[in-house]
């Protein structure tokens, strides 16, 4: 009885090829436009588009306008005039503005930053990349400005003193420093050692896999209203087996349908991105059958507890967006604030998408997954028995 | 024939909040009958065949299929067949594949099932369109289909609810034949409807049903006799819409226009003889009948007497 319901969901599925494409080829599409956006906005490819005017006319401030106009981690273009700037930035046609107010070598705050801020992250990142690229193109003007900051601390340079820096600055400006020498304050350390750029992908497919899971389960039991609403529950509830069965074979198509999704996506990631699934491939198809249990049990349960289809409908847009918006599934959860990020571990999704994460990304063995897997197994097994318990309600 | 009760109902009772729908009814179906429940909107009917589906507890009496409560008892469900009013149908999926799907649904399988399958594509007539996807079909056609749905765990008790709804004349009779066929089985049919003429024409037995009662309950020609008697259904057809003047007279001859049609129609003791000189009076105030019929009274006038009685009561 339930492989009759379950090959009735198959044959409808197949028959209406609109809805197939749908199913199986949104997805992996969705998954590489979000790995496409939020590979760029979190990773170290932000390229600001900048306004930049020069004011001050001076050696130095010229030197700076070269510097980022020519920067290949900016877009920065030369506009011409302080007014210009804003005029720009206020338009949204620039992420921030950059007046060059002063000569970057000799006076206090010689730079302006011009930011919106509706686009207040551009306002931080502009400062560092300015920062960044005086410290390539122009270190002797770093280095006089702070001198002559902290010389007088110390009493001020004796004459020998400031010819050696002077010196020193000379041949700065001559020969700069390797960009990628470290000098600095900071040495870097990757912490996945060879692994480059692909955390975001995985994270990304499998917050669109728990996503897409959820979206097609609720669809799918969507039927169960239209079966109400056609008389067909009418017909089976009338025979001796009642809605168990069909409830049980929608589950099992759902659980299916879900694996085969997760299979489009991830495919996908492993042959675009690189992103290792069959290296893992057992603890994959486990976390994999649990996301797509999860989301069925989940889906199955919602839709029973409702009378008409408006109601479902309504009630699962607004699970599927509040669980994928707090469970990281839109935005990562790294950039909502503490409270939410706890929050989310109240959703599958965050669950689903720590145990890709760990499994594809950090290498993790299954004392990384076991909670992940209980969590979304239990939301499955829960929302299954929940689903029967308010199919009996239906006589 | 065995004259034990495939369906008994006694004295059912239900009521939902202060409201009684169901007013002690008593009610009993013998193997190879077709009966039919007739009964305007609120009449308790649909409650009625509810409880006897197992989906509701009654509030008093008690309902056997077999012998055996179908609220509490699985076997006593599976006895008995439903035929919704919808088309309880998956549209994507051919006649062949609906069958399977709901025959698997009642527990048949294997060689069984597709015995099954091949029974109901007879039984229903509609071998030549099994492979073709019920969206595809007509309505008589999934009309049937729908009906081949609920026979493929060979039901004792087939319900139909409103099997006619939406269906042409041809698909009706054609729909009369399945029922028919059916009953020839053995299957025992009780057919709720509006429609009088199929209930007239192919019940054995129907009952009334108003007010959660019923209130009759027979053979259908016993019933028109006994309500009837010597009365006969006149039928006046009309060329042209009368005037108001012309209105006037047809009232004055106890002549009622059937619905918004140009037909007349009373009902008369003196049958042909009355038809005859009304002829004459009509044509004589230039009315021009083109037809005037003359014929039994049907379940319909028996309809509008009931709800003429319902209405004065």
């Amino acid at each position: 009885m339930t492989f009759a319901m379950f090959r009735v969901m198959a044959l409808e599925l197949w028959r209406d090829r609109g809805a197939l494409v749908m199913t199986f080829l949104l997805p992996p599409l969705v998954f590489l436009i979000f790995a496409a956006v939020f590979s760029g906005a979190t990773g170290e490819d932000i390229k600001l588009k900048l306004a930049v005017a020069d004011e001050a006319r001076t050696v130095d401030s010229g030197r700076l306008l070269s510097a980022l106009v020519a920067d290949a981690d900016l877009r920065a273009d030369d506009v011409g005039s302080g007014e210009a700037v804003r005029r720009l930035v206020r338009s949204g046609r620039a992420d921030a503005g950059l007046i060059i107010r002063a000569d970057p070598g000799l006076e206090t705050r010689p730079v302006l930053i011009v930011s919106d801020p509706s686009r207040a992250v551009a306002a931080p990142l502009t400062m560092a990349r300015v920062q960044q690229a005086m410290g390539r193109a122009m270190p002797d003007v770093l280095v006089a400005r702070t001198l002559a900051e902290t010389a007088p601390a110390f009493g001020g340079l004796t004459p020998a003193q400031q010819a050696v820096a002077g010196r020193t600055m000379d041949a700065l400006a001559k020969a700069p420093p390797a960009a990628e020498s470290e000098t600095g304050l900071f040495a870097r350390e990757d912490i996945t050692g060879a692994k480059k750029g692909g955390g975001t992908i995985a994270y990304y497919a499998g917050a669109v896999t728990i996503l897409f899971a959820l979206f097609s389960a609720m669809q799918g039991a969507l039927s169960l209203i239209d079966e109400r609403r056609s008389g067909v529950a009418d017909r089976i509830l009338a025979g001796a087996a009642g809605m168990g069965p069909v409830i049980n074979g929608k589950f099992a198509f759902l659980l299916g349908q879900g694996l085969l999704q997760a299979i489009a996506i991830f495919a996908t990631a492993q042959v675009i991105y690189r992103v290792p699934v069959l290296a893992h491939l057992p603890m994959w198809l486990v976390t994999t059958l649990l996301v797509s249990a999860c989301a069925a049990g989940l889906a199955m349960a919602i839709v029973t507890f409702c009378k008409t289809r408006d109601q479902a409908q309504m009630l699962s847009t607004f699970v599927i967006l509040i669980l994928a918006a707090v469970g990281g599934s839109m935005v990562p959860r790294f950039l909502m604030p503490p409270w939410l990020q706890t929050l989310g571990w109240g959703t599958p999704h965050a669950w689903a998408i720590e145990a890709y994460q760990a499994i594809l990304w950090r290498d993790g063995g299954i004392g990384s997954v076991y909670m992940a897997w209980i969590v979304l197994g239990g939301v499955g097994a829960a929302g299954l028995f929940l689903a029967h318990l308010a199919a009996r309600r239906i006589r | 024939m065995t004259d034990r009760p495939i369906l008994n109902v006694w004295r059912a009772e239900h009521q939902y909040g202060p409201r009684k729908v169901l007013r002690g009814i008593d009610l009993a179906l013998r193997p190879g009958e077709i009966y039919a429940l007739l009964g305007p909107n609120g009449a308790g009917k649909s409650t009625l065949v509810g409880a006897i589906c197992g989906r509701l507890k009654l509030s008093g009496g008690e309902i056997a299929i077999n012998g055996e409560d179908p609220f509490t008892t699985a076997s006593a469900r599976a006895s008995l067949g439903l035929v919704p009013q919808e088309i309880a149908l998956y549209g994507h999926l051919t006649v062949r594949e609906n069958l399977e799907t709901f025959g698997r649904l009642a527990g048949v399988k294997g060689k069984g099932l597709r015995e099954a399958v091949q029974r109901a594509l007879l039984l229903t007539r509609t071998v030549d369109r099994e492979h073709v996807p019920v969206k595809q079909l007509s309505g008589g056609y999934k009309r049937r289909v729908n009906i081949g749905a609920a026979i493929m765990h060979r039901p004792a008790l087939l319900i139909l609810d409103e099997p006619t709804v939406g269906v042409d004349q041809d698909a009706r009779e054609a729909l009369d034949t399945v029922i028919r066929n059916l009953r020839d089985t053995g299957v025992s049919v009780l057919i709720v409807t509006h429609d009088l003429e199929q209930a007239g024409g192919l019940a054995d037995r129907v009952g009334f049903l108003r007010e959660g009662r019923k209130i009759m309950e027979g053979s259908p020609r016993a019933l028109i006799e006994q309500a009837f008697g010597e009365e006969m259904e006149i039928m006046v057809h009309l060329t042209l819409e009368p005037d108001s003047a012309g209105e006037i007279l047809m009232a004055g001859e106890g002549l009622e226009r059937v619905g918004r049609t140009s037909v007349w129609s009373k009902l008369d003791p003196g049958g042909y003889a009355t038809a005859g000189r009304l002829d004459k009076r009509l044509r004589k105030a230039g009315l021009d009948p083109r037809e005037i019929r003359v014929r039994q009274p049907s379940l319909q006038n028996l309809f509008a007497l009931v709800a003429d009685w319902s209405r004065a009561a």
